[in-house]
């Protein structure tokens, strides 16, 4: 039985993608039968962790978070530390030189594309195993971490059962019968803009113009909604153009099952976990060949990629003539590269090397095989 | 000398690997095989390994590559010689196995099956295969102690890939080109890149002797299996006398060449008039050769000068009853070649014209085998540096140990001095560098030193350069453990850097260009093993002249008398006509000038 501190900012009841990643990860290898104290940072909603976990109460304050989980390393004599996030690396690394644990970093996306500070560098380089969700942020912390490659590996995020095609018919067709639906599903945040919604609203009066009765729905909320409704109206195509708010899970489903093309030309995806959802659902997707979205779009093999300098609204126009995999064989593609069964069964993979590892020394791989 | 290359789908989110990425990969390296080539994939094709050949052992189809045996189903991509496979495939024999074919790729494979990674304590000669081990769904792959042969991996975190050449991975078009700071910084530093890293960031070189292993999870950390400093600190603890050096050295030598004439075609020799290669002459005829070319090149420029090899190796080749071939190479020729030379050229390298016209010349003759004596300068304590560096420790070493001394008084002697900074930049960096054998070693072998870089290359690159190479920090871990002997961690240092990433790097392209497999008898690990307990009292002297008597008729007098020059070509004149050569700069400076030249060509 493996002992794990996660020091995570989302734990279980947490908010968003990487409180998803988290959950999924530790559940991964507590049904492996490892015995995982998780500290969050914040975990707003009641959501009672699996067998195996134990989530102390949040603490948002750094110095009352730094001192619980330096209590809770001592406490827990961990053999392995999950830091769950770039920024408290440095905190992770004395953690795990306090409780003489393996030592792992989850990187996400942006966070790690640039050179972070010298401090959160030289934990990096202390680092057994530095997890990325993609090649792209794998690439971007290898630029600036000064360790092995070897020790950064992918762990792809994953999705959850419920995304899947329609068994009957669509519940939700937001009054739009025998229209074509574009979707985009992301926070609308003024400081981050890269999810590309501008990008499709410009492409509208083309996509029209070519005799397309398409409407674009975007789900999500924040502070950018504004400046795009003000973007739809300057395109004069606001009456094609839904601005539906943030959606429950259940509700999202539905969006994804009911449009015709998932599209998200973003330019700043660590990952992409919408277009993997969209897929699952049976839905094509778009995206640009940028960052973590060539990933998810499995180098254009499950989606379509397009290049920054094309013009979206011929590519989408393509797509919407001739869709290509979708429905059941296309679910079935990306369960087979990104479905939870893949994650845990790598997430395990992963975790358990690096714990043997550490318990044979110097053995590895091939000699655990040959028996010596 | 063949080509190697594969693809290894590890993740299960990776896309299947492209056959055609595959054949780009091998088809870059059609020059090292041009005898034959093959393909293979695994069962759901996750894993494709492909060869190009030059046939010299076992020329017949069956020992085509990708290859197949035995029992286990293991698949082998192998690019080198294993010197001593009669005696393993005898061993194997004795044991039961069947072999299907008589070359030393299947034996490669059994030892596999038998021993697993341990197969490479058996294994003499130069090599990096890749063995696809059908059980366990992994790689294999492992690069000799001296890294005479190349292995390239790059790692994107879905898929592995590997070949012999950086520029074949490149040619595969699904690697990164982005740039690898450490690289240009050592580039810049060295005259070449040192390993494990290459001019492109994805791209790794598997380092000498190591070993790695990639499966589902994928790639581990390469292992090492082989270190030189640990065979010279264990031949240290048991040291021999003077007397015993050259008894010694002939027999170890004696039964390198042999086992170096391992082939089922002829094998020529590269001779210039040093002792090296003429040793290895008179070696190649104790062995019982009977038929030996020899090749030389001769150069105009040098006409009549002391750097004018022709002449002497024609005495040596008269000496030993070789037939001489003396190609003479010009300037036109040069500038002619200049291009293909720079396609060739994998890694940057501000050497590796000489070797490119001597093994043009070989293959030229039909040869497609030739010994050189590269190596023996490393393993004799040949260069100046074995004096030098000892000798600067003495003198300016306890001075260099006062903390910031050397750098403000270098800082100070470019303003005071500034012409001088300029014509001699290393005089100036003495006393910052001359307090640790790594820092002597940089200020002997640099070509810039750390402070000029920024004015090559800029600051931000300079940083990030220096922080992921720490050449101090990494010339310093060559010498893990302590070989004992000054002479020990010399030979260490100049084997593992200059003669590793340039030397047998340039020896590997430029050799490569002409389909020429050259072999290096002096870089053998059995014969260093047998030369480690002398390293105490090894000096140029003696270590030379033992070389020189190790043929049962040793060299002429005048081949063993003739003071050390290195294998020269005029390119200064060449390389740089009417770029702002003049005569009366230094080699240093040129080379300086070249390197910039080259590493425009390699960007």
């Amino acid at each position: 039985m493996t002992r794990m501190l996660a020091m995570v900012t989302d734990g279980f009841g947490g908010r968003g993608g990487i409180a998803r990643y988290n959950c999924d990860f530790l559940s991964a290898l507590a049904g492996a039968g490892w015995q995982i104290t998780v500290v969050p940072r914040y975990a707003p909603d009641p959501e009672t962790p699996p067998c195996g976990v134990t989530q102390t109460p949040s603490h948002a304050g750094r110095p009352g978070y730094a001192v619980r989980v330096c209590f809770e390393a001592l406490r827990a004599r961990p053999q392995v530390v999950f830091c769950g996030h770039l920024f408290m690396a440095p905190l992770g690394l004395l953690v795990a030189r306090l409780a003489r644990a393996r030592f792992v970093i989850q990187t996400h996306g942006i966070e790690a594309w640039q050179s972070p500070g010298a401090l959160v560098r030289a934990a990096c380089a202390d680092a057994h195993l530095i997890l990325s969700v993609s090649r792209y942020t794998r690439a971007q912390v290898l630029s600036w971490a000064e360790l092995p490659p070897e020790r950064v590996r992918v762990l792809p995020d994953t999705f959850g059962a419920s995304f899947a095609p329609a068994t009957a018919s669509n519940g939700d067709n937001l009054g739009l019968d025998g229209k074509k639906v574009l979707l985009t599903v992301g926070r609308l945040d003024r400081h981050e803009a890269y999810k590309g919604h501008d990008r499709v609203i410009a492409a509208l009066p083309d996509l029209v113009a070519g005799g397309h009765d398409v409407y674009y729905v975007v789900a999500g909320e924040g502070d950018d909604r504004l400046r795009l409704e003000a973007l739809a109206r300057h395109h004069a195509v606001m009456e094609r153009v839904r601005f539906v708010g943030a959606v429950p899970k259940d509700r999202l489903v539905e969006l994804y099952r009911r449009a015709d093309l998932f599209v998200m030309p973003s330019t700043g995806e660590g990952f992409g976990i919408a277009f993997v959802e969209a897929m699952a659902c049976g839905t094509p997707a778009l995206g640009l060949g940028v960052g973590g979205a060539k990933d998810a779009l499995g180098d254009g093999e499950l989606g379509t990629l397009v290049a920054p300098n094309e013009n979206l609204a011929a590519r989408i126009a393509a797509q919407l003539n001739a869709p290509g995999l979708r429905g059941a064989p296309l679910s079935a593609a990306v369960k087979s590269r990104f479905g939870p069964g893949q994650f845990t069964q790598h997430a395990r993979l992963l975790l358990e090397r690096l714990v043997e590892d550490d318990v044979n020394g110097a053995v590895t791989e091939i000699e655990r095989h040959d028996g010596r | 000398m063949c080509g190697i290359n594969g693809i290894y789908a590890y993740h299960r989110a990776a896309s299947a690997p492209n056959a055609r990425e595959l054949l780009a990969t091998r088809e870059h390296m059609v020059a090292r095989g041009p005898d034959g080539c093959g393909e293979w994939w695994s069962r759901g094709r996750r894993c494709g390994l492909a060869h190009r050949r030059l046939s010299i052992l076992d020329l017949s189809d069956r020992a085509l590559q990708p290859m197949v045996a035995g029992e286990a189903g293991h698949v082998v991509v192998f690019n080198g010689e294993i010197y001593n496979y009669p005696e393993l495939r005898a061993t194997l024999e004795a044991d039961g196995v069947r072999f299907e074919t008589s070359s030393d790729t299947e034996v490669l494979l059994q030892l596999y099956a038998r021993h697993g990674r341990a197969m490479l304590e058996h294994l003499r000669g130069m090599y990096a295969f890749a063995i696809w081990d059908e059980r366990r769904r992994g790689l294999f792959l492992a690069r000799d102690p001296y890294g005479i042969k190349p292995l390239y991996t790059a790692d994107d975190g879905w898929s592995f890939r590997f070949a012999s050449q950086v520029k074949a991975l490149v040619a595969g078009q699904a690697v990164s080109s982005e740039p690898e700071p450490a690289a240009i910084v050592g580039f810049y530093l060295f005259g070449h890149v040192p390993e494990p890293f290459t001019l492109y960031r994805q791209i790794r070189a598997l380092p000498a002797g190591h070993w790695q292993w990639v499966d589902e999870a994928g790639p581990g950390e390469p292992q090492p299996f082989a270190r030189l400093s640990e065979v010279l600190a264990h031949g240290a603890l048991s040291p021999q006398s003077p007397e015993a050096l050259p008894t010694a050295l002939r027999m170890a030598a004696r039964a390198s060449v042999g086992a170096h004439l391992l082939a089922d075609v002829e094998v020529g020799l590269f001779l210039s008039s040093g002792i090296d290669s003429g040793a290895l002459l008179g070696l190649m005829r104790d062995a019982g050769q009977d038929r030996i070319r020899a090749v030389t090149l001769e150069f105009g420029e040098f006409a009549g000068s002391a750097e004018d090899e022709a002449p002497l190796a024609r005495e040596v080749a008269r000496h030993y009853g070789a037939q001489h071939i003396v190609r003479r190479v010009g300037a036109e020729e040069f500038r002619e070649d200049l291009p293909r030379i720079f396609a060739a050229m994998d890694q940057p390298s501000i050497d590796g014209i000489n070797t490119w016209f001597v093994a043009k010349a070989a293959r030229e003759a039909g040869l497609k085998v030739a010994l050189s004596g590269l190596g023996g300068d490393e393993l004799l304590a040949g260069y100046p540096s074995f004096s030098d560096l000892p000798h600067w420790r003495r003198r300016f070493g306890a001075v260099a140990q006062i903390p910031f001394l050397g750098c403000a008084l270098r800082v100070l002697g470019s303003r005071v001095f500034p012409a001088r900074a300029r014509s001699q930049p290393k005089a100036l960096a003495m006393l910052e560098y001359a307090s640790s054998l790594p820092g002597a070693y940089l200020l002997r072998r640099g070509l810039f030193m750390p402070h000029e870089l920024p004015a090559l290359v800029g600051e931000e690159m300079t940083r990030a350069g220096l922080r992921r190479l720490r050449p101090l920090q990494r010339l310093a871990g060559q010498l893990d453990p302590d070989p004992l002997t000054m002479t020990g961690r010399i030979c260490v240092l100049e084997s593992s850097n200059y003669m590793r990433n340039q030397l047998l790097r340039d020896a590997d392209w430029a050799g490569m260009a002409h389909s020429l497999e050259i072999r290096v008898p002096l870089v053998d690990w059995q014969l260093v093993r047998a030369l480690a307990p002398h390293m105490a009292h090894l000096t140029a002297q003696s270590g030379k002249q033992a070389l020189a008597r190790a043929p049962m008729n040793g060299l002429p007098e005048a081949a063993r008398l003739r003071p050390k020059s290195g294998f020269g070509v005029p390119s200064a004149a060449w390389m740089m006509a009417g770029d702002g050569v003049s005569a009366a700069m230094n080699k240093g400076l040129v080379s300086r000038q070249w390197s910039r030249h080259v590493l425009r060509q390699a960007l």
